[in-house]
C-alpha cells in the first residue's frame, strides 16, 4: 500500500517537473513581453524597457531563466520560496499567499459540494432509473454540461445576487407567488419521494398547502431580516431526527439504539446553554474542535450503550450530535444576521473574495466570507456536479448488474442494504479516478469564475500574467494548482485503495 | 404447445435442429451493425430534434452572412457601424397579436444593435459560424489523433502506452483550459485565422478520447476474432484498421460529438478571457465578454450569444447521447462469461 | 401433459411448482420461458432440473427465489413449504430468502462482493434473520466455513474473496446458502465453472451437507454426469416444457421422451477400455513408417511476461502430430494446455525449445516465412460469440484468410465460402447474414469453415465445444470428425473433457501445471493410465449412468484417500 502510494507520488512529481518545463517554454514564447512598451510614446521608454528586462532577466537565454526559476522553487524546501518577480518587479511569492488561499478555498469547497451532492444524485437516479426524476435530472445535467461557465456566472450574478439583495431591502412574497412556489415544491418533492400514486398525491397536497403558509408566516415574522430559532426549535428538530433515524435503521423498539440518540438530544440542549457565550465570539478553532467533539462524544455513548448494535447506535448518535451542533451554530448565525445586514446592506457579494474594511466580529466576517463565496461556489459546483452525478449513475447501474448483487438479494437483504452496503462501495471505485481529472477541470473553471466575480485570486494572477507574457505569476499559479492537483490525486488514490481490497491486499 | 413463433415444427427434439430450422425459416432482412445502430438512432427523439435544430442553425449561420468570399442573403454586415435605432432593441417579434404580441415580424435588426449600431444578428451569426468551424475542426483533429494514438497505445502497449498515459497525466497537473489559453495566445498572435486556433485546440483535446479508445482496444484485442485474424497471418495494420477500430467506432463517434460540444465551450471561454478570438473579429464568447456589463440596460446583447452557445452545446450533447444509446443499448440479455481459454490472461491462480 | 403433477399434501414438499408459467414482455413478441411446469422437491432429496440453453430451467429457479426482473409475468404456483411465493409481497419474500430458500450460483468468481470480507458477507444474513449477532455470528460463520472445508477458517474469515481460489469461493457461497438452515437450496449449475476435480469435491460436499441438514436440493444442470452423481429425481426441460420426469435410474437408463433419448445419446462418453498390452509412448520409434509429421514440439518452454515478472506456463513439453492424426491435449485450467495452442498459432513467442510446423522451426522464422507457415494452420476457438468479427458478414468471415494471403479473385472467394458452408451444413444464403443472427453452434460451424478455407495442413482447436450445449456439441464434434476424415489434416485438439478427447483423438497429452504428466496413445493413457493425476482426472469426470457413477465415486474417494 505504502509502496503503491510512493510510486504514484514519484511519477506525479516527474510529471509536475515535465509540465513546468513545457508550460514555461510555451508562456515565454506566447508573445513579446515588451510589446506594450515598444508601441508607447513615453519619454522614458528606454528606461522602462531596460527596467523590465532587468526584472525579467530577459538578457539571459530561456533555459537559464527556467533554471533560475527552478532554483527559486527549490528553496521552498528550506523555507524561503523565491518565485521571481513579475513584470513590474513585485515579488510573486508575496502576491501568492492571499491569492492561493482564496482560490483553494473556492475550489475545495466546490469539489466537496459537487462530489457529495453529485454522488447522492447519481445514486438516487440510478435507483429510480427511467422515472420522472431520472429524466429531469438527466436533462438538467445535460443543460449544466452545456452551460458556458462565464455566462452562467453572469446570470447568477444578475438574478441571484442583485435580485436577492433588492428583495431583501423589503422582503415581500405575494399570496399568488407563494402558492406557485408551494405547487412547484410539491411537484418536485413527490417526484423525489416517489411511492404509490396515493402517496405521491398526499405528498404533493401536504407540501402545496404547507409551503405557502410557511412562506407567509416567515414573512410575518420578518424572518429574512431577523431570522431566529432558539433552543426549543433545536430540541424539537434533533428529537425528530433521533426518532426517525432510529425508526429507519432498526425500529423504535430497539432501546440500544434509541437511548443513546435520546441522550444526545439532551446533551445538545445542555451544550447549547453551556457554549452560548463561547460561541457568541467564536473562532475557527473553536468551531472545528466543537464539530469533532459533537461527533466523538455521542459516538462513544452509542458504542458503550449499543451492545451488539454498537456500530449502528454510535452512528445514529453521532449523526444526531452533528446535526444538533450544526443547528446550534446556525442559531448563532441567525443571531448575527441582523447586525451583519447593518454592516453590509447588500449581503450576497458579486465582486471580490471578501469585503474590505468590514469590521465587526467573527460571525460578521464569517458571514461576509460565506456570502462572497456563495455565487462562485455555486457556479463551479453546478458544472462539476453534473459530471459526478452522471458517472455515479452509470457506475451504479453497471454494478447493479453484477452477480454479487444478486447474491446479496438472495440472502434476503433489503433493497437499501443491497444498494448501500453492496452496490455503493463498488460503484465508488471508478469515481475515485475521475475525481482527479475533475479537480483539474475545476481549477480551470476557477480561472473563468474569478474573472467574472473579480477575485484577486490565482486565476486572475494567471490571466494577467499570461496577457503580459510574464512567466513568473503564471508559473506560480501552475506551482500551486499543480501541487494541489497532485495532492488531490494522491488522496483519490488512497481512497481508491481503501475502497478496493484487491489493490490493498 | 406452440414452438417458437410457430415457425418450427414441434416434433423437433434437438436444440441444434431447432436453431437450424429457425435460421432456414428466417425471412428477415439481414442488417449490418451500422444499419441497426442507425435505425435505433432514428428512434431517439431528443437526438432527432437536436439534429434538426443543429442543421437549421448551421444553415442559417452560413448562408445569412456568407462565409469567406461567398456572400450571404443578410444585407447587413457585422463590421459596419450604423445609427442606433430605438436604443438598439431587437425588432424580432414572435408573439402573435391574439396573445398580446405585435405579430410575427423580423424587422431591420432582429437581434438588435450593439452600442455603435452594428447589426447584432450579423455579429451573432458570424460568431456562430466560428463556433461551428471550431467545433468541427477540433472534433476532426482531436478524434483523428485520439483514435490513432489510443489504438496504437492499446494495441502495442509497452512504451507507447506509457508515454500516452504520462501525457494524459499532464492534464491532471495543467488544467486543459490553462494549456489551451497559452496555446490560444500563441495562435492568436501569430495568425488571426480561426483555423489556427481550432488546430491548436485540437492538439490539446485528444487525450480523453485516446484514453477511451485505448481502453476499448485493450479489451477488444483479447477477443477471439482478433486472435483469429492474427493467427491467419494478417498484417498489424489490417488487424487495427479492419478488426479493432471499426469495432470502437461507437466510442469514437460518441466522444467526437462530446469533443465538439467541449470545443465550442472551450473556445467561448478562451475568447471571454481574451486568449481566443481577438477583436475586431467576433466570437460568441467575445460578445458576452464585451457586453456582460450591459446586462441591465441592454440584456439582448448578453442573451443572444449565450443562448446560441447553450443551444449548440445542448443539441450536440443530446445528439451524442442518442448515438451512445444507439451504439450501446443496455441490453439486459445475459452475457456468458468465457472460461479461461486460449486468450485470457493467466489468472491469479495460474500465476502462482 | 403426461407426467403427474405433485399432490398438494401439505408439508411434505420443501419446494413445489404447480403449473408454473413465466412469460417475458420484450420489445418484440411475448417470450414464453416456462410453459406450465409441475415439480416437487422433498426434504433431503435432490431433484435435478436438466435442460439446455433456452429450456427455461434457470428462469424456474429465479422465479422460486422471487428474483425475476419486472418484465416477467408469472402464473401458477411456486411453493416453499406451504407458502406460495408467486405474487408474494416483497417484504415477506425477503424474510423467506436464506431461511427457507437459498441459492448457490454458477459463477463463484463473481458471486461474492469483492470489497467486503468473507466475515461480513457471512454474518449479515445471520444478523438480518436474527440467528446470531456480533461475536456469536462470527463464531457461527467460522463454524460454517469449517463445515464446508475451508482450512484455517478463523484466520481466513477476515480475508476478501480475491484471496480464495475458485473452488474455495464456491464453498463459501455454499456456506452462505446453508447459513440459515433453509428448507431447500437451489443450486444453479454449481460446478459448471469449475475443473472436474474441484467439481467432484464440491459435489461431495453438497451431498454430505444435504444428508446432514436434511435439505432439499433443486439442482439445475446441463451435465448428465452430475445428474447421475447427485440426483434422486430428474426432470428434463426443453424449450420451456417439462418433457420428462422420473427417478434418476429411469430417466438416465430408460428415457421415454425422444428429446431425453437424443440428449443422452449426445453426451460423449469414455469408451469401454480396450484390451491393449502395448504400453509404449507414441513417438516416431513406435509409429508406423511413413508418418508425415506436421507439428512437432521438442522441450517446449513458454512464458508469460506479466509486468516484468516472468511466469512459466509450459515447461519441457514434447509431442508431435502427423498428417491425418488428432492429438488431444487435456488438463485443467492453468495447466498450460491453451498456451501451447497459442504458441503454435504464433500469438506467444517460444521461450526455449523447438516448435516446428512441417519442418519449419517457428522461433527461427522471419516474419515473412512465418506468414507462409500460418497459411497452413487453421484455428477454432472456444467462444463462438467472440470469434467472429461482428461487423463482417458471414461470407467475409469465411473468406478472410484468402484476402489476407491474397488468394483467388472475388468470385472464387464467394464460391469457396459457399462450398465451405455446404461442408458445415449451413444454408448458402447465410453468406450475407451477420454473426449476431446465428446461434452459438452455427457460429462455431462458421469458425470451422473459416479454419478450413485455405485447406490447412494443421487445425488447432482450442476447447471448440466447451461453450456449447451438449446436443450442439455432438453436432460440431461429428462435423470435425467427418471433415478431418475428408481433408486429412493434422489436428491439435485442446480440451478439458476427457470423453471428447477419447472420442476424437488418436494420441493424448495430459498436462498439469505446465508439465506433461503422461502422454501416449489414447487407448493407453485414457484406459490404462499410469500416472496418479490422470487417474484422478478420469475418476473425477462423472458419467451419465447412476450405477457406473456410484462405482466411479468410490474409486475417486479411494484415490483421494491415497493422496
Amino acid at each position: 500500500m505504502l509502496k503503491f502510494i510512493l510510486k504514484r507520488l514519484g511519477s506525479a512529481v516527474g510529471v509536475l517537473f515535465a509540465a513546468s518545463l513545457l508550460l514555461y517554454i510555451l508562456v515565454i514564447n506566447s508573445g513579446d513581453p515588451l510589446g506594450d512598451l515598444r508601441e508607447s510614446n513615453a519619454e522614458n521608454r528606454e528606461y522602462l524597457m531596460q527596467q523590465r528586462i532587468d526584472y525579467m532577466n530577459l538578457e539571459q537565454p530561456w533555459y537559464l531563466r527556467y533554471l533560475t526559476w527552478l532554483g527559486g522553487v527549490g528553496k521552498c524546501f528550506v523555507g524561503s520560496c523565491d518565485l521571481g518577480q513579475n513584470i513590474n518587479g513585485v515579488e510573486v511569492s508575496g502576491l501568492l499567499a492571499n491569492a492561493a488561499s482564496s482560490t483553494l478555498r473556492l475550489v475545495l469547497l466546490a469539489t466537496v459540494i459537487a462530489a457529495v451532492l453529485g454522488i447522492a444524485i447519481g445514486v438516487l437516479t440510478a435507483v429510480r432509473q427511467y422515472s420522472g426524476l431520472d429524466y429531469l435530472v438527466t436533462f438538467l445535467t445535460f443543460l449544466f454540461f452545456s452551460l458556458p461557465v462565464f455566462w452562467a456566472a453572469v446570470l447568477l450574478k444578475e438574478y441571484m445576487a442583485i435580485g436577492y439583495n433588492d428583495w431583501l431591502e423589503n422582503p415581500q412574497i405575494s399570496i399568488g407567488t407563494s402558492i406557485l412556489i408551494g405547487v412547484i415544491v410539491g411537484l418536485l418533492l413527490q417526484m423525489l419521494l416517489a411511492g404509490s400514486l396515493k402517496r405521491r398525491g398526499l405528498t404533493f397536497l401536504i407540501t402545496a398547502i404547507f409551503v405557502p403558509l410557511l412562506l407567509q408566516y416567515s414573512l410575518w415574522l420578518n424572518f429574512y431580516r431577523y431570522p431566529q430559532m432558539g433552543p426549543a426549535i433545536i430540541v424539537v428538530l434533533t428529537l425528530l431526527l433521533a426518532l426517525s433515524a432510529t425508526a429507519m435503521s432498526v425500529g423504535l423498539k430497539e432501546k440500544k439504539v434509541l437511548y443513546p440518540a435520546l441522550i444526545t438530544v439532551v446533551l445538545v440542549l445542555v451544550m447549547y446553554y453551556a457554549t452560548f457565550w463561547i460561541l457568541k465570539d467564536a473562532n475557527a478553532w473553536i468551531l472545528v474542535i466543537g464539530a469533532i467533539l459533537s461527533v466523538a462524544i455521542p459516538g462513544l455513548i452509542g458504542k458503550f450503550m449499543g451492545g451488539r448494535l454498537s456500530k449502528l447506535a454510535s452512528g445514529v448518535a453521532a449523526l444526531v450530535g452533528l446535526i444538533g451542533a450544526g443547528l446550534t451554530v446556525l442559531d448563532h448565525i441567525f443571531r448575527a444576521w441582523p447586525g451583519f445586514l447593518d454592516l453590509k446592506g447588500r449581503p450576497i457579494g458579486t465582486i471580490g473574495s471578501s469585503t474590505a474594511n468590514l469590521g465587526g466580529g467573527f460571525w460578521d466576517n464569517f458571514l461576509d466570507n460565506a456570502t462572497q463565496l456563495l455565487l462562485p461556489t455555486i457556479v463551479l459546483a453546478i458544472i462539476s456536479l453534473a459530471s459526478y452525478s452522471r458517472y455515479t449513475r452509470s457506475s451504479m447501474l453497471e454494478v447493479q448488474q453484477q452477480d454479487y448483487i444478486r447474491t446479496a438479494r438472495s440472502k434476503g437483504l433489503s433493497e437499501r442494504t443491497v444498494i448501500f452496503r453492496h452496490a455503493f462501495r463498488n460503484a465508488l471505485i471508478p469515481i475515485a479516478t475521475i475525481a482527479a481529472f475533475d479537480f483539474a477541470g475545476l481549477i480551470g473553471g476557477a480561472v473563468v469564475t474569478e474573472t467574472v466575480f473579480g477575485w484577486k485570486g490565482m486565476g486572475d494572477m494567471f490571466s494577467t500574467g499570461l496577457h503580459a507574457v510574464d512567466p513568473a505569476p503564471v508559473m506560480a499559479f501552475f506551482l500551486v494548482t499543480g501541487t494541489a492537483a497532485i495532492l488531490f490525486n494522491l488522496l483519490a488514490d488512497i481512497v481508491y485503495a481503501l475502497l478496493d481490497p484487491r489493490i490493498r491486499v | 404447445m406452440s414452438n417458437i413463433n410457430g415457425k418450427t415444427p414441434q416434433d423437433l427434439t434437438s436444440i441444434a435442429e431447432v436453431e437450424d430450422a429457425k435460421l432456414a425459416a428466417s425471412t428477415e432482412q439481414s442488417k449490418s451493425q451500422s444499419r441497426i445502430v442507425f435505425e435505433r438512432f432514428l428512434k431517439h427523439k431528443p437526438a432527432m430534434i437536436s439534429s434538426v435544430l443543429l442543421v437549421l442553425i448551421t444553415v442559417i449561420a452560413f448562408t445569412s452572412v456568407g462565409f469567406g468570399p461567398l456572400p450571404g442573403w443578410w444585407k447587413q454586415s457585422y463590421l459596419d457601424a450604423g445609427t442606433v435605432i430605438d436604443g438598439g432593441k431587437p425588432t424580432l417579434s414572435l408573439l402573435p397579436t391574439w396573445l398580446g404580441g405585435s405579430g410575427f415580424a423580423i424587422g431591420e435588426h432582429p437581434f438588435g444593435q450593439d452600442s455603435v449600431g452594428k447589426d447584432y444578428f450579423a455579429l451573432v451569426m458570424n460568431g456562430a459560424q466560428k463556433s461551428i468551424v471550431i467545433g468541427v475542426v477540433v472534433g476532426l483533429v482531436a478524434t483523428f489523433l485520439g483514435a490513432v494514438i489510443g489504438a496504437v497505445a492499446g494495441y502495442f502497449r509497452g512504451w507507447v502506452d506509457e508515454v500516452l498515459m504520462r501525457i494524459t497525466d499532464l492534464f491532471i497537473v495543467i488544467p486543459l483550459l490553462v494549456l489551451a489559453a497559452v496555446l490560444g495566445q500563441i495562435a492568436g498572435r501569430s495568425s488571426s485565422s480561426i483555423f489556427a486556433l481550432a488546430l491548436v485546440l485540437g492538439l490539446v483535446t485528444w487525450t480523453g478520447l485516446a484514453r477511451l479508445v485505448r481502453g476499448e482496444i485493450l479489451s477488444l484485442r483479447e477477443r477471439e476474432y482478433v486472435s483469429a485474424a492474427q493467427a491467419m497471418g494478417s498484417r498489424t495494420s489490417r488487424v487495427i484498421f479492419k478488426h479493432l477500430l471499426p469495432n470502437t467506432v461507437g466510442v469514437i463517434v460518441v466522444n467526437a460529438t462530446f469533443a465538439i460540444a467541449g470545443a465550442i465551450l472551450l473556445e467561448s471561454s478562451l475568447s471571454f478571457l481574451g486568449f481566443g478570438v481577438q477583436a475586431p473579429e467576433s466570437s460568441l464568447g467575445l460578445l458576452i465578454s464585451q457586453y456582460q456589463n450591459a446586462f441591465l440596460t441592454r440584456p439582448w446583447l448578453f442573451w443572444w450569444p449565450g443562448m446560441i452557445i447553450v443551444v449548440f452545446a445542448l443539441s450536440i450533447n443530446f445528439l451524442g447521447d442518442g448515438l451512445r444509446d444507439a451504439f450501446d443499448p443496455r441490453q439486459s440479455g445475459k452475457r456468458r462469461r468465457p472460461r479461461a481459454g486460449l486468450f485470457a490472461m493467466p489468472t491469479r491462480k495460474e500465476k502462482r | 401433459m403426461s407426467h403427474l403433477a405433485p399432490e398438494n399434501t401439505s408439508g411434505e414438499y420443501a419446494l413445489s411448482f404447480n403449473d408454473l408459467k413465466v412469460t417475458f414482455e420484450t420489445s418484440g413478441p411475448l417470450v414464453h420461458a416456462v410453459k406450465g411446469l409441475s415439480l416437487a422437491v422433498r426434504p433431503g432429496e435432490v431433484v435435478a432440473l436438466v435442460g439446455e440453453s433456452g429450456s427455461g430451467k434457470s428462469v424456474t429457479s429465479t422465479a422460486a427465489m422471487g428474483l425475476l426482473p419486472e418484465n416477467a409475468n408469472i402464473s401458477g404456483e411456486a411453493k416453499i413449504g406451504n407458502v406460495n411465493v408467486v405474487g408474494l409481497e416483497q417484504g415477506k419474500m425477503r424474510k423467506m430468502r436464506a431461511t427457507d430458500i437459498a441459492m448457490v450460483f454458477q459463477e463463484p468468481m463473481t458471486a461474492l462482493n469483492p470489497v467486503l470480507t468473507i466475515e461480513r458477507q457471512l454474518t449479515e444474513a445471520l444478523e438480518l434473520h436474527g440467528i446470531a449477532y456480533g461475536k456469536a455470528a462470527t463464531e457461527r460463520a467460522i463454524e460454517l466455513l469449517t463445515m464446508v472445508g475451508i482450512p484455517e477458517p478463523d484466520k481466513r474469515i477476515k480475508q476478501y474473496p480475491h484471496q480464495f481460489s475458485g473452488g474455495q469461493r464456491q464453498r463459501i457461497v455454499i456456506a452462505m446458502a446453508i447459513s440459515c438452515d433453509p428448507k431447500v437450496i437451489i443450486a444453479d449449475e454449481p460446478t459448471t465453472a469449475l475443473d472436474v476435480t474441484v467439481q467432484a469435491e464440491i459435489l461431495d460436499l453438497l451431498r454430505e451437507l444435504k444428508d446432514r441438514l436434511n435439505t432439499g436440493i433443486l439442482l439445475i444442470t446441463h451435465n448428465m454426469g452430475v445428474v447421475a452423481d447427485m440426483a434422486d429425481q430428474v426432470a428434463v426441460m426443453f424449450q420451456g416444457n417439462l418433457v420428462e420426469t422420473g427417478s434418476v435410474d429411469q430417466v438416465l437408463l430408460h428415457p421415454r421422451h425422444a428429446y431425453t433419448q437424443r440428449l443422452l445419446a449426445a453426451v460423449p462418453r469414455l469408451s469401454a477400455p480396450a484390451l491393449i498390452t502395448e504400453n509404449a509412448p507414441h513417438s516416431e520409434r513406435t509409429a508406423p513408417a511413413g508418418r508425415e509429421l506436421v507439428l512437432e514440439a521438442k522441450d517446449l518452454v513458454l512464458e508469460y511476461n506479466m509486468r516484468g515478472k516472468v511466469f512459466r506456463a509450459v515447461e519441457g513439453v514434447s509431442f508431435d502430430v502427423a498428417k491425418g492424426e488428432v492429438l488431444g491435449i487435456v488438463g485443467e485450467s492453468g495447466s498450460g494446455k491453451s498456451t501451447i495452442a497459442k504458441a503454435v498459432i504464433g500469438l506467444l513467442p517460444v521461450a526455449e525449445g523447438n516448435l516446428s510446423v512441417k519442418g519449419h522451426n517457428l522461433p527461427k522464422l522471419s516474419p515473412k516465412e512465418a506468414r507462409a507457415v500460418r497459411k497452413q494452420i487453421g484455428v477454432i476457438f472456444q467462444d463462438p460469440a467472440a470469434s467472429l468479427n461482428p461487423r463482417f458478414p458471414i461470407g467475409e468471415c469465411i473468406s478472410e484468410p484468402m484476402v489476407v494471403h491474397k488468394v483467388g479473385s472475388k468470385a472464387s472467394r464467394i464460391k469457396r465460402a459457399e462450398e465451405l458452408l455446404d461442408a458445415v451444413k449451413l444454408p448458402r444464403n447465410v453468406i450475407n447474414r451477420y454473426p449476431h443472427e446465428l446461434s452459438g453452434g452455427q457460429r462455431q460451424r462458421v469458425c470451422i469453415a473459416r479454419a478450413l478455407t485455405l485447406n490447412p495442413e494443421l487445425l488447432i482447436a482450442d476447447e471448440p465445444t466447451s461453450a456449447l450445449d451438449v446436443s450442439v456439441q455432438a453436432v460440431v464434434l461429428e462435423m470435425i470428425q467427418d471433415l478431418q476424415r475428408d481433408f486429412n489434416f493434422a489436428c491439435l485438439f485442446v480440451s478439458h473433457d476427457l470423453a471428447v478427447v477419447d472420442m476424437l483423438a488418436d494420441a493424448v497429452v495430459v498436462m498439469r501445471s505446465g508439465k506433461a504428466v503422461e502422454q501416449g496413445m489414447v487407448e493407453t493413457v485414457l484406459h490404462a493410465p499410469t500416472h496418479d493425476y490422470t487417474k484422478r482426472l478420469l475418476a473425477a469426470a462423472p458419467v451419465p449412468d447412476p450405477y457406473e457413477q456410484a462405482t466411479r465415486r468410490e474409486a475417486w474417494r479411494l484415490l483421494n484417500k491415497n493422496k
